[in-house]
């Protein structure tokens, strides 16, 4: 065993993302992942490449896609002796894959690999009643007439409906926008600081696409060329005219424009050690230099369903020996704006931070400028499994920009109340 | 573009007593040919192509397909178009077609020949982006009647015949269903009887209704990987028909520029139903 070397984020590449029922209706999780893959692939000459392992997943799943990532593959131009497999984390997925990727390149096992996700919402799967699923099984498994006869006596009219998946937590039964209104009155969030933040997230995505910024990180995809989702005429007016879809009465502060919607897409992340980077002429543009993840015990209401990156940053940057401060750009996923100002309310806070974190210091605020510089979900939309591969694309090329010594912070929260966060350098 | 199913009804209503040696002189051009994203993906998903931009190599025979049956349809057109069956087709694709890409299509007729099992006739397509030239088509199709014992045997009319089958273990085996001809009628537009439904294919005097030959080219393509959605020549022979329902499998000989491939009866082996090289 060799000592850890460095892996490099070499190149990132994803589809536009298109709104629920949008331009990807008809577009299933694989075939939005193989156009990730194999735009990645093109860009970056790899086509009969075999790489050391491609991951990658999705967190709306159909049973039939046990081998999504492989599968994938195996529709690329890629070696079909590149070796995948699949990984879910929630909306953790996508970070927590080129987690995997990074370190297996760091401890020698691997060269190279490619980490990404991708998710529908359109294409979801449905599924029959529980009632009718242990029924259907039961009258599969009979093996005499007389149990067949007894088993298909046993269905009610009541059993035939279906069950559409829904973004609702199994264990509380309040969907994700309903936790995260709590959180966010629990931190006096207000609905001006949300509009405020997802009028910036469109402001800066369509900044980045308008200096060409995006040109090597997107590939179109059936006919879409830009996010769906993005309203670069978005004005404070505009979103202070929406009602709150979130929350309950007066004190209801969330709605359709500072929550992010469903959305449809994929992305994919190249990495390699130097050594494979050289012998295949790419340039790395950032360094994945550590990960770390967390969970917060939000079943008890304990913590604030989408809390946990707050834990898992101060972990982080005290394995790191680094401050909150030390950071060129923060990319902090909005799920909603509200989760990205509870988050730094939180670091910011002398009691969350010596009780919750147990640290003697808040963390303190960060440089509000430096923050989703080039748009985040609010704008570019969130199609679960494929933002971490967004995520790390652009920020390694933003600090590829930016110059030597740069660094930056990715923070993501996740469903189940957990939370990925990781730190790239400049290469 | 011309509207398939009333002209299939002409063309129905008029094919007895159709006859003649020559084809008129005729090319049919359509502009400004636009994909539907939405039945794009529909064939996609039943060929087994990923759902993507890039045009599968058999896609522009679809579109062009109201085209070839506008100019079939026509009184002076020779041949009978119900139950007239796909013998040979070769497509060059000169560049990826993205589905974004307006095209112009045109079709034209080239000769009738003389075959034992009745006469066959060559129809040409291409289709331009443009001025420029990126996919062309040149099909042989067999009109099944009274035959000319001393016409050359075998089962290509032109050219060279197919290479062996490749023989050995399957690389892949799929179950066709018996509605498969319904299912790619409705994405392709081709609702000729002797796919559709053991009647209408017994009314054309086949004991079954049979696979679309352009399916299952379209399925084979699919399953040799991305290679033919750049620029490739595909050939394909369709040496027996494929009864619905029916197993077949696919056998595969790859060579680095050239790709040997064949659709063969499960059940029977030695049955081929077609086979297909693939060059780069």
């Amino acid at each position: 065993m060799t000592h850890p070397r460095r892996a490099a984020v070499l190149g990132g590449n994803r589809t536009p993302f298109a709104r629920q029922f949008g331009a990807y209706a008809e577009a299933a999780n694989q075939d939005m992942l193989t156009a990730a893959i194999e735009g990645l692939v093109a860009r970056h000459g790899l086509a009969g490449e075999r790489l050391g392992e491609v991951v990658a997943g999705a967190v709306i799943k159909h049973s039939r896609d046990f081998n999504l990532t492989r599968e994938a593959v195996l529709g690329s131009s890629l070696s079909p002796t590149t070796p995948a497999y699949d990984i879910t984390q929630a909306c953790g997925t996508g970070l927590e894959a080129a987690i995997l990727v990074a370190n297996k390149i760091a401890l020698g096992q691997i060269e190279s690999g490619i980490a990404g996700g991708a998710d529908s919402a359109s294409d979801a799967p449905v599924v029959v009643t529980e009632s009718l699923r242990r029924k259907l099984l039961r009258l599969n498994r009979a093996k005499t007439s007389a149990e067949r006869v007894k088993a298909a006596l046993a269905f009610r009219p009541t059993d035939v409906g279906v069950s559409v998946p829904a973004n609702t937590e199994p264990r509380t039964g309040l969907s994700m926008g309903d936790h995260m209104a709590l959180t966010a009155a629990q931190w006096g969030i207000t609905r001006e600081a949300q509009d405020e933040l997802a009028l910036a997230s469109h402001v800066n995505l369509a900044a980045a696409y308008e200096r060409g910024f995006f040109d090597d990180l997107i590939t179109p995809y059936l006919g879409l060329t830009v996010d769906q989702n993005l309203r670069p005429g978005s004005t404070l007016d505009k979103l202070g005219s929406l009602r709150p879809v979130f929350g309950k009465g007066e004190g209801a502060t969330m709605t359709a424009g500072n929550s992010t919607p469903l959305t449809d897409g994929a992305s994919a992340v190249l990495l390699g050690s130097q050594e494979w980077a050289d012998a295949h002429g790419l340039t790395p543009l950032a360094w994945f230099v550590d990960g770390e993840t967390a969970a917060v015990d939000y079943v008890g209401g304990d913590e604030g369903l989408l809390m946990a990156p707050s834990y898992a940053v101060p972990r982080l940057l005290a394995r790191q020996g680094l401050r909150l401060q030390d950071f060129d750009f923060y990319e902090i996923h909005e799920a909603f704006a509200a989760t990205v100002l509870s988050t730094l309310a939180a670091w910011e806070d002398d009691d969350f931070c010596r009780d919750r974190l147990g640290l003697d210091a808040p963390l303190g605020a960060i440089d509000r400028s430096r923050l989703n510089v080039a748009g985040s979900s609010l704008a570019a939309g969130h199609p679960f499994a494929a933002t971490g591969g967004r995520i790390v694309a652009t920020l390694a090329k933003l600090l590829h920009e930016k110059g030597s010594g740069s660094r930056g912070l990715i923070s993501i929260c996740a469903a189940g109340g957990q939370g990925v966060v990781a730190i790239l350098e400049a290469a | 573009m011309p509207s398939t199913a009333p002209l299939l009804v002409r063309a129905a209503l008029t094919s007895r007593g159709r006859r003649g040696d020559s084809v008129p002189d005729r090319t049919l051009v359509v502009e400004d040919v636009r994909i539907d994203r939405a039945k794009l993906a529909a064939y996609q998903r039943l060929t087994g192509y990923a759902v993507d931009d890039t045009v599968p190599q058999p896609y522009p025979w679809v579109l062009a397909f109201p085209v070839q049956t506008a100019l079939m349809a026509r009184p002076d057109f020779p041949m009978a178009l119900p139950g007239m069956v796909h013998l040979e087709n070769r497509v060059t694709t000169h560049r990826a077609m993205d589905a974004g890409d307006p095209l112009t299509l045109s079709v034209s007729a080239g000769q009738v020949r003389p075959h034992r099992r009745g006469r066959t006739l060559d129809v040409r397509l291409e289709a331009r982006v443009g001025s420029e030239l990126v996919w062309e088509c040149d099909s042989v199709y067999l009109s099944r009647g009274r035959g000319t014992h001393d016409a050359p045997r075998g089962d290509a009319p032109r050219g060279d015949g197919p290479p062996r089958p490749p023989v050995g273990q399957p690389a892949a085996r799929w179950r066709l269903p018996e509605d498969l001809g319904r299912s790619y009628a409705s994405v392709s537009g081709d609702v000729n009887p002797i796919h559709l439904h053991p009647l209408t294919a017994k009314a054309m005097g086949f004991p079954r209704h049979i696979a679309h030959g352009m399916w299952t080219c379209a399925r084979t393509l699919a399953a040799l990987g991305r290679t033919s959605l750049g620029p490739s020549t595909s050939h394909v022979w369709f040496t027996k028909p494929v009864f619905l329902p029916s197993t077949v499998e696919l056998v595969v000989d790859r060579e680095p520029a050239r790709t040997v491939a064949a659709l063969r009866s499960a059940k029977t082996p030695e049955t081929t139903h077609l086979v297909l090289t693939l060059e780069t």
